[in-house]
């Protein structure tokens, strides 16, 4: 319940920010801006929802703009100089990136590396893969071919979603891209896996109290794990959509994206102390940063300046989620401390 | 044979780190013998001296179980702060204290988000990275900005004494007083304090954010001195240094040394030895004409084989 009304206040806080700036900025409330809204960062949403699981078990993984990269990279081999069909890259791609995202739980569980470690190793290795089995420098005449494979490049398709329910007559819709329903069709699954299943009240135990979590038999290090996978298993779904948009992949697709899905999740009320947390708030997180991005850039803002500002959001979000958490626990300190003796002080 | 040998592994395992160095400077010589020539070794150290002070620098920030992001944009700030100075017709003293300075005043806002209000360093630090190339990027624009006629100013990083580049001395200097104020000062006694038990630490008495003001502050002058010696070095200044990824090499090395990100163990003299160990890894394998690609692999796998083995000689 408490969750629902934190993700509330923060789709609240989105469509104010919404009016805000279809007030300010000219152009902002346009089909084609929310269009760009749309195929621009889904992918982000994406990052950040698989972003969630390992900051809910209070860890985090650098590594996923290495492995978006990896997944990117692996179908341009496959595409353009294996030839395989797109309906058998989809999946080895998503496999090869929730490998990815399983080596690094293995790491943190195995060998008791912390989190951070563990991904800032894997983030080197992952993206020296990259440039290892790159088919730009391998075959250099690839470089600058583009994707044509129907299967990967049909990701990039855009629904005339007004014309379909009939009501284009009245108002103009924007063209809804796939990714975005990707991003909508991975968040009810992931919705789903945290709030229905055993899996996901074991991963917030976890997040809680990983010792509880063990001493009541819940197997931590294998949700430890699988955690990892799904957000491996998010960067390549990223990645698919990520390359239908460019037709290429590139060794330096993705830097940095790991700290973006960072503060979208944080964003989101992802509490980085664990457990706490789903993942609607990261989508939102993300198509927040978005947003404020898109209409900065529509106000004439500079590009430095909004660096500055997404700072700036970026401590007010994590502000505020800390200032709950410390009533949160004095609330409970409340209810947990005896009743204060009569003639006592106060 | 192996009881024989268990001792000795124990009594050999706080030394890893050091062997380890030695094994590899053995290896990249055999392999190749120009490893081991004086230009060469005297190369590496010069190399690594500007990633060096910063991993130094943030040893404490680390041991109390916090991290600092910000570092990269802060080496692009600080040189352009002492560019603007000394463009201004300052004298060189005044330059550098700009560039300094404007680091502390990073460092400092950096430990007050962290201290007063008990945010993640994690955020705060990614924010102000932010926050800070913003900034760097208004300040000084996407251009490169050359650095003429202040020979005393670019003798800091590109000068030598007695056949020493003098990033190396400096790099010596920040070891020895960072050990120093580990070792014979009471902030040392305290980060350690802070790093085993934060709440015990406050709770006997220990002002935790004044310590985590003064750490803050530290590791962001470490990182602005940095940035002076490579505008010197380079005879530019640009918003644009320190690119993306330099923190996660200064942490690396820091961690490399044996600092614990959960806090509490940690020394800065054995941050140098970290620093030295990605240093000789580096450079051997570009003295062995080792692909980035591998390269960057044979990091990962380091860092991570490094870690895990010191995590199990805890145990």
């Amino acid at each position: 319940m408490r969750a629902w009304l934190g993700n509330a206040a923060l789709v609240g806080f989105f469509l104010a920010t919404l009016a805000l700036f279809g007030l300010l900025a000219p152009n902002f409330a346009t089909a084609s801006n929310f269009e760009d809204l749309m195929s621009g960062f889904s992918f982000v949403a994406i990052l950040a929802m698989g972003q969630a699981f390992p900051i809910l078990l209070k860890g985090i993984d650098l590594s996923i703009g290495a492995t978006l990269a990896l997944a990117g990279m692996i179908a341009f081999d496959l595409s353009l100089i294996a030839h395989w069909p797109g309906y058998f890259i989809l999946p080895v791609v998503l496999a090869a990136a929730t490998l990815a995202g399983i080596v690094n739980g293995l790491l943190i569980v195995y060998l008791r590396l912390q989190p951070f470690i563990a991904t800032l190793a894997s983030l080197a290795a992952y993206r020296g893969l990259v440039y290892l089995i790159s088919g730009r420098q391998l075959v250099p005449s690839l470089s600058t071919t583009p994707i044509s494979d129907s299967w990967i490049l049909g990701l990039d398709t855009d629904f005339d979603v007004g014309s379909a329910l009939g009501i284009s007559a009245f108002v103009k819709l924007p063209w809804v891209p796939l990714s975005f329903f990707v991003m909508l069709l991975l968040l009810a699954a992931l919705w789903a896996l945290l709030d229905r299943t055993k899996f996901g009240r074991d991963v917030y135990a976890v997040g809680g109290n990983a010792e509880a979590a063990r001493l009541a038999g819940i197997p931590v290090g294998r949700r430890v794990i699988a955690c990892y996978g799904v957000c491996g298993f998010c960067a390549g779904v990223a990645a698919l959509t990520l390359i239908a948009r460019l037709t290429t992949a590139t060794e330096a697709l993705g830097v940095g994206t790991e700290l973006t899905a960072i503060a979208a999740a944080v964003i989101g009320g992802v509490s980085l102390s664990g457990g706490v947390g789903g993942v609607f708030g990261p989508a939102i997180g993300a198509f927040l940063l978005g947003a404020v991005l898109l209409g900065l850039t529509l106000l004439g803002i500079s590009q430095y300046v909004q660096q500055i500002l997404t700072g700036a959001i970026l401590l007010i979000a994590v502000g505020s989620d800390r200032a709950l958490a410390v009533r949160r626990r004095n609330r409970l300190a409340a209810n947990l401390a005896p009743p204060a003796p009569a003639g006592g002080h106060g | 044979m192996i009881a024989t040998f268990a001792p000795v592994a124990r009594r050999l395992a706080p030394h890893a780190l050091v062997l380890a160095i030695l094994l590899f400077i053995a290896a990249f010589s055999f392999l190749q013998p120009a490893f081991l020539k004086p230009e060469n070794l005297i190369g590496i150290l010069r190399q690594v001296s500007l990633i060096g002070i910063m991993a130094v620098c943030m040893t404490f920030v680390i041991m109390t179980g916090g991290v600092d992001l910000s570092v990269g944009p802060v080496l692009a700030i600080s040189g352009l702060a002492a560019f603007f100075t000394l463009e201004a017709g300052w004298p060189l003293p005044i330059g550098i204290a700009a560039g300094i300075a404007v680091g502390v005043a990073v460092g400092l806002a950096n430990g007050f988000l962290i201290a007063a209000f008990g945010l993640p360093p994690i955020i705060v630090t990614l924010a102000m990275l932010s926050i800070v190339r913003g900034t760097a990027l208004i300040a000084g624009g996407p251009d490169l900005h050359a650095i003429r006629g202040h020979d005393s100013y670019t003798f800091i990083g590109a000068g030598s004494l007695w056949g020493i580049p003098m990033p190396i001395f400096l790099f010596g200097a920040v070891a020895a007083a960072v050990i120093f104020l580990q070792f014979a000062t009471p902030l040392g006694v305290r980060v350690a304090a802070i790093g085993d038990n934060e709440r015990a630490a406050r709770l006997s008495g220990h002002r935790v954010w004044a310590t985590k003001l003064v750490i803050y502050a530290l590791s962001s002058a470490g990182a602005a001195f940095a940035g002076i010696i490579q505008t010197t070095q380079v005879h530019t200044a640009a918003a644009t240094y320190g690119e993306f990824g330099t923190e996660l090499d200064v942490i690396a090395a820091v961690v490399l040394g044996g600092t614990s990100l959960s806090g509490g163990h940690g020394s800065a003299a054995r941050t140098v030895l970290g620093v030295l160990f990605l240093g000789v890894i580096n450079s051997g394998m570009n003295i062995l004409n080792v692909p980035i690609d591998s390269q960057l692999i044979a990091k990962g796998v380091l860092i991570a084989a490094a870690l895990a083995a010191a995590e199990r000689a805890k145990h």
